[in-house]
């Protein structure tokens, strides 16, 4: 087996028509990829403008900020419920289409013990299921069938930001906002893929604080999101 | 059914709750207190290739709001038949907010439009009567379009903001009365490359006589009450109430929804308005003068490369003629109302100097021009320093005596090659300013 080729566009801004990975090369290779990459042939096209993940071994997307979000496995998203049906509860998750969340997608979920929701609850859930053409389907328990966190969320504020801001808020190390205001406020977030974030803190202040200070970190950089905050945080003390 | 799942715009029980219970101890989600009011950005717009004036941008935090400007000469209504119109059209796009529909304007478009229009119209705001060309027959019909390009909330007062910046920015192209039985509406292109056999002459501003500003409250709860409402404030309230006002603290238009509001609440509301519609007239004021100046300052540069052919072709003769009939000019302007005299006066003059610098030799008569007072004093700064006077006064009480005495320098003009040198003079001003 030859050794593997990497992309050299990794970590780097990609736009559509980039031809990221020339496969007749690269024969013996097994590669998964993941939103935004395109096969085309001999060559991986990129179909969506964003920034080019690799992850080891084979992995390969594209990350980009969007005000839409477009449904994939795994990711855990915060929905709110719009209707519920015999079947399933519709959940709006920011796409194009509305969510199912089957009634027995909870833990320890039978017929006789529905949940009942009100029209406007915030769920944290992840996508199970997300095909082209097909309403995405929404889950409350993670892979071995256990709430965990999942569930709907009580009180708290939430916002609607974008994907991008939701991934940096996800990142690890720690983003520098979340850690600065975290030395100083205590408070409860959850934040979904799809670009919404909640927050939840004893004081309606620190409510409010945390909410605009991560608003405002969408485009700065890690330094000045630090600044942002301590004035932040200086000014309310 | 699914679609407009997905498309309509919907807040979680949470929100809703904290919005409530955080306005018990007076914080607002954005950081506000109940009685402040967003950031108010006025741009205007540069992007149009024929018309740049009377259009603006207004933004309001998010909401964001683009407003146009434009007149047409119609028939006036017939029981009106020396007033011209002027009408509000509002444009929701579905950009703004998936929620607005494209095609038949919703009920807060019609809303939105109405709200504006009767505060511009009902309070007299816009002189109509200045818009009058010939009585009965022709009359200019401004029109406003207001388009919402994003829809964070409050949406009234961004879009009367925006309307009013447009107004104030306005300007329509000057029309006289000519041809052989002297009805015949002669159109004066505000530019010397529009294709056109009339002179060019400065298009006018409308006549403004106050600015009418909305600011409108939202009531969330039982007692409380928020001054310029988000998008998410305006899902929760139970009511709202829109109030125009001018500076002079004079009330246009109430226009009030929902809920129902003890008189004492309404009395304090007009109070919080009296105090910020003199914040944003004031802001309103200061953008539309800084693009007048802009403006100004532009006309300078344009009007330099034209005045430099004079010497190219033969001036001595031409210079001569329009001097001649300046002074003619001016005598019948003295004769005419002498209220009006300075303003007449430098008026004829820069129509004088503007022919010398286009080289249009025909002399011509100027019938009293109703509209001098609209005449902006910056562009005429602009104008007479473009045209190669000296000095010229700051204050347009003094331009009539001044401009008296230029007359006098000026008269050498037809020597050998007076023009080039008054030319170059014009630039040295130019790069002063």
């Amino acid at each position: 087996m030859t050794s593997t080729t990497v992309s050299s566009f990794i970590d780097k801004p990609v736009v559509p028509g980039d031809v990221i990975l020339d496969l007749s090369k690269m024969t013996d290779q097994t590669l998964k990829l993941g939103g935004g990459l395109q096969q085309d042939q001999d060559a991986i096209t990129v179909v969506q403008a964003g920034i080019l993940r690799f992850s080891k071994p084979n992995k390969y997307w594209i990350e980009s900020s969007h005000k839409r979000y477009i449904p994939t496995v795994g990711d855990t998203i915060l929905g709110i419920v719009v209707d519920q049906r015999a079947e399933s509860f519709f959940v709006d998750i920011k796409g194009p289409m509305v969510a199912f969340l089957p009634v027995l997608a909870f833990e320890g979920g039978t017929r006789r013990n529905i949940p009942k929701f009100e029209v406007g609850t915030l769920i944290y859930a992840r996508v199970v299921k997300a095909n082209t053409g097909m309403n995405p389907e929404l889950s409350c328990m993670d892979a071995s069938g256990k709430a965990a966190e999942f569930g709907p969320l009580k009180d708290g504020y939430m916002f609607e930001s974008s994907t991008g801001l939701s991934r940096m808020l996800l990142s690890s190390p720690t983003c520098p906002v979340l850690e600065g205001l975290g030395k100083k406020l205590a408070f409860e977030i959850a934040v979904g893929l799809n670009g919404r974030v909640w927050v939840n803190a004893e004081h309606k202040s620190s409510i409010i604080l945390v909410a605009n200070a991560i608003m405002n970190s969408e485009s700065l950089t890690p330094v000045q999101q630090k600044i942002m905050v301590e004035r932040l945080l200086d000014r309310v003390n | 059914m699914e679609q407009r799942l997905v498309n309509t715009w919907r807040m979680t029980v949470n929100e809703k709750k904290f919005i409530e219970s955080a306005l018990e101890s007076e914080l607002r989600i954005d950081g506000r207190r109940p009685f402040d009011y967003r950031r108010v950005t006025i741009k205007f717009g540069r992007f149009a290739i024929l018309r740049e004036d009377g259009s603006s941008e207004v933004q309001l935090g998010q909401t964001h709001v683009m407003s146009f400007v434009t007149s047409q000469l119609v028939q006036p209504y017939r029981d009106r038949p020396n007033e011209g119109t002027l009408s509000v059209f509002t444009e929701f796009s579905p950009m703004a907010d998936p929620s607005f529909e494209v095609g038949c304007p919703s009920e807060s478009a019609v809303e939105l439009g109405r709200i504006i229009d009767r505060g511009l119209r009902e309070s007299r705001a816009v002189d109509t009567e200045s818009l009058c060309v010939v009585a009965g027959k022709w009359v200019w019909s401004i029109r406003i379009d207001l388009h919402i390009l994003d829809n964070g909330g409050n949406l009234v007062d961004a879009a009367n903001i925006a309307a009013l910046a447009a107004l104030l920015t306005f300007r329509r192209p000057e029309c006289t009365l000519g041809g052989d039985d002297g009805q015949e509406v002669i159109m004066h292109p505000p530019e010397a490359h529009w294709v056109s056999n009339h002179h060019v002459r400065e298009p006018l501003s409308l006549t403004i006589h106050h600015l009418p500003i909305a600011v409108t409250f939202a009531f969330i709860g039982d007692e409380n009450m928020v001054i310029d409402p988000t998008h998410h404030e305006e899902a929760v309230m139970g009511g709202r109430m829109s109030v125009t006002l001018n500076s002079n603290g004079e009330v246009c238009a109430v226009q009030k929804a929902g809920q129902g509001v003890m008189q004492s609440v309404v009395m304090q509301c007009l109070r919080i308005v009296s105090v910020k519609a003199g914040d944003v007239t004031s802001k309103i004021k200061t953008a539309v003068e800084s693009y007048n100046t802009e403006r100004a300052l532009k006309m300078v540069k344009r009007h330099a490369p034209p005045s430099k052919a004079v010497d190219v072709s033969e001036p001595g003769q031409k210079a001569k003629q329009i001097l001649e009939g300046q002074k003619l000019k001016s005598e019948e302007c003295s004769v005419s109302q002498s209220d009006d005299m300075d303003v007449d006066q430098v008026h004829t003059y820069i129509h004088a100097l503007k022919e010398l610098t286009h080289l249009r030799g025909d002399v011509f008569l100027v019938s009293k021009d109703p509209y001098s007072e609209g005449v902006n004093t910056d562009e005429l700064k602009a104008t007479l320093a473009s045209c190669g006077s000296v000095a010229v006064p700051m204050k347009l009480v003094n331009l009539g005596d001044s401009i008296r005495d230029e007359t006098k320098s000026d008269e050498p003009l037809s020597d050998v090659n007076p023009v080039s040198s008054s030319t170059d003079s014009a630039g040295k001003e130019t790069r002063c300013c």
